[in-house]
């Protein structure tokens, strides 16, 4: 055996003492996002919600360009009003198109099958639209109300004034005096709907306002654009997801609600509330044209919901470990 | 405590103030005030200038402007001159006259008066000229009126409102020299032997009294004047029209006040505790039965109120959601991710996010299908089973929400440090559970009872159209689709008011139920 025995000298070599080198942590890099999307990611229903709400949005957004619904195309056919599905597709058998027919007929011979579709586009888009815009307005206002104690006094009281108004109200005078179109719509949803939000971000910005840490930030003498963006939006993300999971389904749950009630959007526009309203009152005769409509507002809401919830887990810093 | 909340409900009268005058600006001027002619017999009986006299003379009742009416001036302005004998006169014809007369009649005098007085006030005058076929016959609704007119403030309307909302009785009530003995006591009541506040000269014989009948102690005294119905009860009161029982009469054997004491009984549905006041003559069979003048009472009626109906219906979902969701919501939070624990959840997802309507009518059709109970309120066979459904479907999303904020406030309570130490103290879980996270947690529930109990008040808009239920919750939606203001700014006072009680209410419960919270100020920021 030759083996070569290494002495000491040879094995260990010194190190030159850097002392830039040795200020340095070493640890795995933590990147919020990224750990946001691991921990949301890591939940299997959430990879199943996501592609059926692909799947929901897609048919939304697609099925009316392909199939255009027409609620009066067959008004002048009175044998064609509220028949079942197999009654529906013996009676369009000619037509071909034996997809339209699968949900059966409704009052007017309309399509139920391409009329969810055309509704469920206008209620994710209406969705869609009131949370951003009661979302920022309300970020951004509840963001300063939190921390500023001078605009604190006067903001509770335009909230509790304006919190007392029935908003069933507020909503169905605006809608009754500027019209029921699809943007006045939206701008009656808007009107008083950023205060709630805005309230609520409010409590939350001052919890995180008075902690310890903010405070020693303060008296270091950090600037306050600092504080507000390094300190206290990196623990209201969460927050901010987590009314968002619930303000999105509640528009499309607010649509319905006051179509039932009879100030919804305008009869030209097809909507999920439209389409459930119309169908009410012979829901036990028709069931066909009255759970279609609920199904998909449920289904969106449902999904909508959870993703929601469970995006603001994630996002949660806590969750991260 | 004494001035915090004397603070509380001064600010709370404020804000309900605020409240009403947005109300009133939004509904008396962004509202097109002629929609309430839609439904109105009268105004389509009526043609051209009567037509559009009705028409002020109703915007002055609803409370939109101030009227002036020409004739009733000169009636006025001649009944000063001359007396009862007014009519005759010539110069009172003439004045009547001159406004039938579109060429002449700024000629008259009276007429110059009226204009100059009014529009000294500030008023706008109109003339409605009479309109006449070519052979000068006047068209029928055609006769000429000089009218002035001035639109109400915003502030007027409010203090006008505000002046009339409570109105309470007083022996000078009644307008009777012929009643002398005039006086408000404390007597025994003939009918239970309880005592009750009774008044003479007042509109009503008995101001306090208690009774078997809901909500036992009935007040006469004070009367809540919440406004007139525009359109859907015209005219009618709106706190009567959601008080007044209705159904078939209750008849019962009882006696007359008159009769008290003798073995003279009658069978009839009148309440005598209601007894008013009856300014006419009386006959002898009423001179026989009451002693005194009080001789006009109301019915009793077998049925409930609309405040009733929603109340019951309210009431018994609240107490069945307290008792069912708040153990459920412990156990929830006791056995945390277990199957129990698991299906709360999806129930709470699935009540919190599907739109209302949709599991409503989930419910009714699983209800009507399997149960086989009444759909519609009024088709009921059973009177009972006809609040079944209506009590579930209001229960079901309250069950819910108890159950998600109790867990939630169990969860954050069991990782507190005391609890920690009480485990370590060697007390069983069931003891920690029972004495310490249940008692910690249930202080912001608490504070939601005031406003769940006086919620019921207000009704449930979807619950009460889908089932029909006869209650309270769709007036203001009924109200707003058929234009009636009057409803609009009653339910509006009503239901800031409710709100208002609710929260300072649970702010007080909860300083009681947790020795911590307290709203003396300390000092300090």
């Amino acid at each position: 055996m030759s083996e070569k025995v290494m002495n000491e000298d040879a094995l260990f070599t010194f190190v030159s003492n850097d002392s830039i080198e040795s200020e340095k942590i070493i640890a795995p890099r933590y990147s919020y996002w990224k750990s946001v999307f691991r921990v949301f990611f890591k939940k299997k229903t959430n990879w199943f919600l996501i592609g059926l709400f692909v799947l929901l949005v897609l048919g939304a957004f697609l099925i009316p360009v392909f199939c255009p619904y027409n609620p009066t195309e067959n008004v002048t056919r009175a044998n064609s009003f509220n028949l079942s599905p197999s009654a529906a597709k013996a009676y369009f058998a000619g037509d071909g198109t034996t997809l339209k027919w699968i949900f059966g007929t409704g009052g007017q011979g309309n399509s139920i099958f391409y009329g969810i579709w055309s509704s469920a586009k206008t209620s994710l888009v209406l969705a869609i639209i009131c949370a951003i815009i009661n979302m920022v307005i309300g970020v951004i206002v509840g963001a300063v109300w939190g921390y500023s104690k001078g605009v604190d006094q006067f903001m509770l009281v335009v909230y509790n004034i304006v919190a007392n108004v029935p908003y069933i109200l507020v909503i169905t005078v605006l809608v009754y005096v500027i019209g029921a179109g699809f943007w006045s719509f939206i701008f009656a949803l808007t009107i008083t709907g950023w205060l709630a939000i805005a309230y609520f971000f409010r409590t939350q910005v001052m919890i995180i306002r008075d902690r310890e840490y903010s405070l020693a930030s303060r008296c270091l003498g950090t600037p306050i654009p600092r504080i507000i963006s390094k300190n206290i939006m990196p623990f209201l993300t969460s927050v901010i997801v987590t009314i968002l999971a619930t303000e999105l389904p509640s528009y499309i749950s607010m649509e319905v609600f006051l179509s039932y009630i009879g100030v919804g959007l305008s009869a030209n526009i097809p909507s999920l509330g439209r389409m459930i309203q119309e169908a009410q009152t012979g829901f036990l005769v028709y069931p066909w044209e009255f759970w279609p409509p609920v199904a998909i507002a449920a289904l969106i809401t449902i999904i909508l919901y959870v993703l929601g919830q469970n995006l603001a887990d994630a996002t949660d810093p806590r969750t991260h470990m | 405590m004494k001035k915090y909340l004397f603070k509380r409900i001064l600010f709370s009268i404020f804000s309900l103030l605020v409240v009403i005058l947005t109300v009133m600006l939004l509904v008396y001027s962004l509202i097109d005030r002629r929609v309430i002619f839609q439904t109105d017999d009268v105004w389509n009986k009526r043609s051209n200038n009567e037509r559009t006299f009705y028409e002020y003379t109703m915007y002055q009742k609803y409370g939109y402007l101030e009227l002036a009416n020409y004739t009733s001036f000169i009636q006025q302005k001649f009944v000063a001159l001359y007396g009862d004998s007014y009519t005759t006169n010539e110069d009172f014809k003439a004045a009547r006259n001159a406004i039938q007369n579109a060429d002449k009649y700024l000629d008259n005098e009276s007429v110059q008066e009226f204009i100059k007085t009014y529009e000294e006030k500030g008023y706008t005058v109109t003339y409605l000229e009479p309109i006449k076929y070519g052979n000068g016959r006047t068209k029928p609704g055609g006769t000429g009126y000089l009218i002035a007119t001035v639109e109400k403030s915003m502030f007027s309307r409010l203090w006008s409102y505000m002046k009339n909302l409570f109105s309470f009785e007083s022996t000078k009530d009644v307008q009777d020299p012929e009643l002398t003995d005039r006086y408000i006591r404390i007597e025994k009541d003939p009918y239970n032997g309880f005592y009750a506040l009774v008044g003479s000269g007042t509109t009503h014989k008995y101001l306090v009294y208690f009774d078997s009948h809901f909500p036992f102690m009935h007040w006469n005294w004070i009367h809540l004047n919440l406004g007139v119905s525009f359109t859907k009860y015209r005219g009618q009161e709106i706190t009567d029209v959601i008080t007044t029982p209705t159904g078939e009469l209750m008849v019962k054997e009882t006696q007359y006040p008159a009769k008290v004491g003798t073995d003279e009984y009658v069978e009839t549905a009148i309440d005598f505790h209601s007894l008013t006041y009856n300014n006419g003559t009386l006959t002898e069979a009423e001179m026989e039965n009451y002693p005194d003048k009080y001789t006009v009472g109301t019915y009793r009626t077998k049925g409930l109120s609309m405040l009733e109906t929603s109340f019951v219906i309210g009431i018994i979902a609240t107490i069945g959601a307290y008792i069912l969701g708040i153990p459920l919501g412990i156990l929830n939070a006791r056995k945390k991710d277990g199957l129990l624990d698991k299906l709360g959840m999806w129930y709470i997802i699935f009540i919190g996010s599907v739109p209302s309507l949709a599991y409503i009518f989930m419910f009714a059709a699983i209800g009507t299908k399997l149960f086989n109970l009444p759909y519609k309120f009024a088709n009921a066979q059973v009177k009972i089973l006809a609040y079944v459904l209506p009590t579930i479907s209001l229960a079901l999303p309250s069950i819910g929400s108890l159950m998600k904020w109790m867990r939630r406030y169990m969860i954050d309570q069991m990782n507190s440090d005391y609890v920690k130490f009480a485990r370590a103290e060697g007390l069983s879980e069931g003891e920690i559970f029972r004495q310490h996270i249940s008692k910690n947690a249930i202080i912001p529930i608490v504070h939601g009872i005031p406003s769940s109990i006086l919620g019921c008040l207000t009704g449930a808009i979807i619950t009460e159209r889908v089932y029909s239920v006869p209650g309270v919750g769709n007036l203001l939606t009924t109200a707003v689709n058929g234009h009636d203001n009057g409803i609009i700014v009653a339910c509006t006072v009503f239901y800031t008011s409710l709100s208002l009680i609710s929260v300072i209410l649970g702010d007080i419960l909860m300083s009681k139920v947790d020795p911590r919270i307290s709203f003396e100020t300390k000092g300090g920021r």
